[in-house]
């Protein structure tokens, strides 16, 4: 069965790392004049190499991409030749612009998925214009890489692209993340959540007879998880609920008719919206009324945070005043193939420890079903 | 009058199945004409029995075929009720009896199939505010059983013990009983669940364990007592559940354990309530089956003589055989395509063994499982890897 493949690289993405910049957005020149090098190019091909040397049939693989090193030089390197130019980049030195311009060009043709190589800036770019009409697949190559459409590694994104040309991977939810540049360039750290593109998962299995097992839809799965967090609200009916930012806790949210941002975080109380969008101060104000709380969570992104990055509502004068003990995480077990590490990065030392010293999370992974975890506390 | 369009009743039936063929997952069920035997004719063709549950190849044994001619001459062909009103036979509570002394326990029970044990028992032990904690490979009957409790569920990776502690160490803060559940004999992998670790944990954390020997049973333990007896642990498990199905040669399900685990599990067991028992002639073989183990150890050495044998060869010739402890040995081959084809080609040269494929296994672990049996010779064995040797090379797997 054919498959058609939009590829596209962002020559420039990865660049400011080794200058010690944590991006090239909007700071390229500066980069370049701290004299850092192109390294885009050289990872997509060491993806495709790898790709190459599976058991292919490269007939079957269309690739629609742009000229010069935004997709056909890479291409032409491996050895690749079902290809169709559809862009060419305006000068040299490619832009954001650009990256927009070709993945309408891309879109236009339907392909099956788009791969691209690049950091988060990069997969934003790419979801303005995509938003979730095809899937994202990401060939890790920026400064930060902490959104959900990343293979771990270019090995395990050549690995990713021909379990999906092998339609053996489908589709489910991934986070589009980024550091907000302009804020860290004024010396703060902050990774927030853009949005929920479309990315490639392994599908969950549930047995249906002795060797016939049925592959179950990521929906599915977060139906179950929202019958969790049903039976928890009907247990703890005088107890307020955090219901944090992402993709798995919206579903839940919306299953459960409740009305839900999904790029923050809502009070919920007896199963009824409390305030919508909080920030950290409305949560220390709702705390002195509503004292006893449970915080609903789920990792986000590439690297499996569930604190740290996004949900920054969640100071660390939030989670102590809440305790460790009431933060519920549930996670659809296919993301968790992804990230079986979860991270925490509060920024306050102290509460890190206390998460690093527990060591685990029991994670929900289906209705009243639940594993252990391991949690990290090391910074990213 | 409306006119009301009637659904289709019976559509489904065929729309299901029919898809099901599409995406070649249907069972073709494969007819053996000969009884299952180490030379079985399978479809037509005789072949190397390398995939039956047969260890023992009791099945085709003289002394157990006597016990069921015997049984059903003395008490008929059927039990004419469940076990709870009249169709309780003195044949059943006999069996019961040299079973319990068997497995060297208080006392034991029968029920009619494996499945029927886990599916009715499990949900009686655990219920609302309990939990379950179940190693992530079990059987599926396992996991069915566990599906119709009420309690809650966790998972701990496959025998990794400190994984158990960490589930176990939150469960306690929370739950009322705490179930641990873990096959005894792994079906997939050939490998062993450590019972006594399991064992010695539970005891930590008040917590009761279920252990389900259905492929130890009759194999493992001083003449095939069962993992109890693995591990030298008899009588410490809270509840042996196994079968008569595989070595044993026979059929049915069973529990040993304490009396008041057997008074506890036929007062409150639905599917034991519930089904009709076993009819005489199946105990009669039951009872036969346990005679053989006790007094003809020669069996359960030759199915370990065949099997160490067969995996050292396999081994040599440089097949990747897992990390298997039992008559269970996988050769793993990697590829889906390629476990299916060489299952294909070694039925050609007659050897029956099936490939495992993902997802009852990883993707990149696909298999063909053979299961040992002790009828086979050293000539048959020497058949069989002949042919493993030559399909390897000819599919490049070694």
């Amino acid at each position: 069965m054919s498959v058609k493949i939009g590829f596209l690289v962002n020559p420039i993405a990865g660049m400011g790392g080794r200058v010690g910049l944590k991006g090239t957005d909007d700071v390229l020149d500066e980069a370049v004049k701290l004299g850092a090098h192109p390294i885009a190019r050289q990872k997509a091909e060491e993806m495709l190499q790898q790709f190459c040397t599976f058991p292919v049939n490269h007939a079957d693989i269309l690739w629609v991409t742009c000229d010069g090193d935004m997709g056909n030089n890479e291409l032409e390197t491996v050895g690749i030749t079902n290809k169709q130019i559809i862009y060419a980049p305006s000068e040299s030195t490619t832009s954001a612009d650009d990256t927009k311009n070709a993945c309408k060009k891309i879109l236009e043709t339907s392909p099956d998925l788009l791969l691209f190589c690049g950091g988060d800036g990069t997969a934003r770019d790419i979801f303005t214009v995509l938003d979730k009409k095809i899937p994202l697949l990401g060939i890790p190559s920026g400064v930060k890489m902490h959104s959900g459409v990343f293979g771990i590694t270019t090995t395990a994104t050549a690995k990713m692209l021909l379990e999906f040309t092998n339609k053996r991977l489908t589709v489910g939810d991934a986070e589009i993340m980024d550091l907000d540049e302009a804020l860290y360039r004024k010396g703060e750290w902050k990774v927030r959540l853009y949005g929920i593109a479309k990315g490639i998962i392994e599908p969950t299995y549930i047995q249906v007879g002795k060797s016939l097992f049925e592959s179950v839809s990521d929906d599915e799965v977060k139906d179950e998880l929202a019958d969790h967090v049903k039976d928890e609200l009907e247990k703890y009916t005088d107890w307020m609920f955090l219901f944090c930012t992402g993709g798995t806790i919206d579903h839940i949210a919306k299953k459960l008719n409740i009305e839900h941002t999904l790029l923050g975080i809502d009070a919920v109380y007896q199963k009824k919206l409390l305030a919508k969008d909080v920030n950290e101060e409305k949560i220390l104000q709702l705390l002195k009324k509503y004292p006893k709380v449970k915080i609903l969570l789920s990792p986000i992104g590439a690297q499996g945070f569930i604190l740290g990055r996004g949900n920054l509502q969640l100071s660390p004068e939030v989670i102590n005043k809440i305790g460790l003990e009431n933060i519920i995480v549930v996670s659809t077990p296919s993301k968790l193939i992804h990230t079986p590490i979860l991270r925490v990065d509060t920024g306050d030392k102290r509460l890190d420890h206390r998460f690093a010293t527990q060591g685990y999370l029991m994670v929900v992974i289906g209705y009243r079903l639940s594993r252990v975890v391991r949690l990290q506390t090391n910074n990213f | 009058m409306t006119q009301i369009t009637k659904r289709n009743a019976n559509k489904f039936l065929k729309d299901e199945f029919d898809e099901l063929v599409r995406n070649h997952l249907e069972w073709n069920i494969r007819i053996l004409e000969s009884g299952s035997k180490p030379h079985s004719i399978v479809n037509g063709k005789e072949v190397i029995m390398l995939c039956s549950n047969n260890y023992l190849n009791l099945s085709n044994h003289p002394r157990l075929i006597k016990g069921a001619i015997d049984a059903a001459n003395k008490y008929g062909a059927g039990s004419g009720s469940v076990r709870g009103i009249a169709g309780t036979l003195k044949i059943h509570t006999e069996v019961e009896k040299r079973l319990a002394k068997f497995k060297r326990t208080e006392s034991a029970l029968i029920y009619q199939t494996g499945f029927a044990v886990n599916s009715g028992l499990i949900p009686q032990l655990v219920g609302e505010g309990d939990v379950v904690i179940s190693d992530e490979l079990n059987h599926g009957s396992i996991i069915d059983g566990v599906r119709l409790t009420k309690a809650d569920r966790a998972i701990f990776k496959h025998r990794d013990m400190s994984d158990l502690e960490r589930v176990l160490k939150d469960a306690d803060k929370k739950y009322r009983r705490i179930l641990i559940i873990s096959d005894g004999v792994f079906s997939m992998d050939g490998d062993i669940a450590p019972m006594d670790k399991i064992v010695k944990l539970a005891n930590e954390f008040g917590a009761m364990t279920y252990v389900d020997d259905a492929h130890g049973e009759g194999v493992i333990g001083e003449d095939g007592r069962g993992i109890g007896a693995h591990f030298h642990i008899e009588g410490k498990i809270d509840v042996e559940m196994g079968t008569f199905s595989k070595a044993f040669g026979v059929v049915g399900g069973l529990i040993a354990g304490s009396q008041d685990l057997v008074n506890f599990a036929y007062n409150k067991s639905r599917t034991w309530l519930l089904s009709g028992s076993h009819p005489p002639a199946v105990s009669g073989a039951q009872l036969a089956a346990i005679d053989v183990l006790e007094t003809e150890p020669e069996h359960v050495k030759r199915l370990w003589d065949n099997t160490n044998y067969f995996k050292k060869e396999l081994k040599s010739f440089g097949f990747n055989t897992g990390e298997s402890e039992t008559p269970i040995t996988p050769v793993i081959v990697g590829d889906a395509g390629k476990a299916k084809e060489l299952s294909n080609k070694l039925y050609d040269e007659g050897v029956f063994a099936l490939p495992i494929v993902f997802p009852m296994v990883a993707r990149d672990k696909a298999r063909i499982r053979t299961m040992m049996n002790a009828g086979l010779t050293k000539k048959d064995l020497d058949f069989a890897l002949d042919k493993f040797e030559k399909l390897g090379k000819q599919l490049s797997i070694i």
